[in-house]
């Protein structure tokens, strides 16, 4: 069982996720398919990853010293700065600290945030199982997995929204088939990325069955397909019968929203215990 | 869903591996049997670390921070000295950074008879 600063960090790390992919999402969404409003979203998610940001770096001096007098010991933070967990932290403060100084612009402050948001997302390449590889092509492929998932939480909420209210019914319908057409591009290669990923860090199927390791990996790819059943209902089912006026066709979409979102957040806990506690075989 | 999630979590985190350990050797050995208290503790880690924090606990009750303070730099080898804390296993609890930013720690014991 990890000790309680171990605990701390999965909490704080699975925040950052949230934070930042849902920060960068929101953005991304906003610019692509021209939404608004999206300010109030991106700036509660980009505030959560900055705070959730300094916590994690923070929880890192306390696991070094193994006691809470290590958050704020300079000698400790310092020797964590040094290294590429203090790299990683500078992407973050500054990539969210873009996105949320582009919310506060005109309109060429979206462009601003979603330049913040790919920095903020760039900063796992720094750090983690993938970026000790040493590979350029895998932290390439990190962040094209990133970006994908970030795109796919961004439409969640206001996907959600639009199809609540019965005047914004046929633009959630319109928002809806749009989506279904880019990520019919974006969900394969998010597919493609995690599955190269997953066979350069375990290498086998013995360590995929017979490590923690790997059996989180199993327990998160069960979480995709189940994301990926419900993605397929609404693009084939809920979107299709929303465009074609049916009123229980939004119900449905919401109610599988919600549900995609639990997925999502069942995801990102398990990836914050992959990379907090568990060790690659 | 929640279930089959809660149940996966928990079986995780029952087969949580414990790290590979990065120490190649320490002296005295992992459970080694010695007569006397040595001068000094070492360390042979695979790669370069900084220790952040060596404690040693004696018979459950007396507990020491051996002194760093002269280790500032990322090495593989220490040499730490440490006092007489009189019979008993000695379990060493260290933790350390390795240069790629990753959090190490680990334990080890032996027995001054």
């Amino acid at each position: 069982m990890p000790e309680v600063w171990g605990l701390a960090t999965i909490a704080a790390k699975f925040a950052l996720y949230v934070g930042v992919l849902s920060a960068a999402g929101t953005v991304f969404v906003a610019q692509i398919f021209k939404l608004t409003p999206y300010r109030a979203s991106a700036l509660f998610f980009a505030s959560l990853g900055l705070v959730a940001s300094l916590l994690v770096f923070s929880l890192g001096g306390a696991i070094l010293t193994g006691d809470a007098g290590g958050m704020i010991d300079p000698e400790m933070l310092g020797l964590l700065w040094s290294t590429p967990v203090g790299t990683a932290l500078i992407y973050r403060v500054v990539g969210l600290g873009l996105l949320i100084t582009g919310v506060f612009m005109g309109h060429v402050g979206l462009f601003i945030s979603v330049l913040g948001g790919s920095i903020a997302i760039c900063s796992f390449s720094y750090v983690g199982h993938i970026a000790d590889h040493n590979s350029a092509l895998l932290s390439f492929v990190l962040a094209i997995h990133l970006i994908a998932i970030a795109f796919w939480i961004g439409i969640l909420t206001p996907l959600k929204r639009l199809a609540s209210n019965a005047e914004t019914r046929p633009k959630a319908a319109e928002i809806g088939h749009q989506f279904g057409i880019i990520a019919s591009i974006t969900v394969p290669l998010l597919i493609l990325a995690g599955g190269y990923m997953g066979y350069v860090l375990l290498g086998s199927l013995s360590a995929l069955i017979g490590t923690g390791y790997g059996q989180a990996l199993i327990l998160k790819v069960i979480l995709v397909v189940v994301l990926l059943a419900l993605a397929a209902a609404n693009k084939l089912r809920f979107i299709p019968a929303l465009k074609a006026g049916d009123r229980e066709a939004a119900a449905s979409l919401i109610r599988s929203i919600s549900l995609e979102w639990s997925a999502i957040l069942g995801i990102l806990a398990i990836t914050a215990i992959l990379t907090s506690t568990l060790t690659l075989p | 869903m929640k279930v089959l999630f809660l149940a996966g979590v928990i079986g995780i985190s029952a087969t949580t591996a414990m790290a590979h350990s990065p120490l190649k050797a320490t002296t005295p050995a992992d459970g080694a049997k010695v007569e006397q208290t040595p001068e000094e503790l070492s360390f042979d880690f695979k790669g370069k670390i900084r220790l952040t924090r060596v404690t040693v606990t004696v018979a459950d009750d007396t507990d020491i921070d051996l002194d760093l303070s002269g280790h500032k730099k990322f090495a593989t080898d220490y040499a730490l000295p440490i006092e007489d804390m009189g019979s008993g296993v000695y379990e060493v609890e260290w933790r350390g950074l390795g240069t790629d930013g990753h959090a190490q720690k680990g334990t080890f014991n032996f027995t001054v008879e």
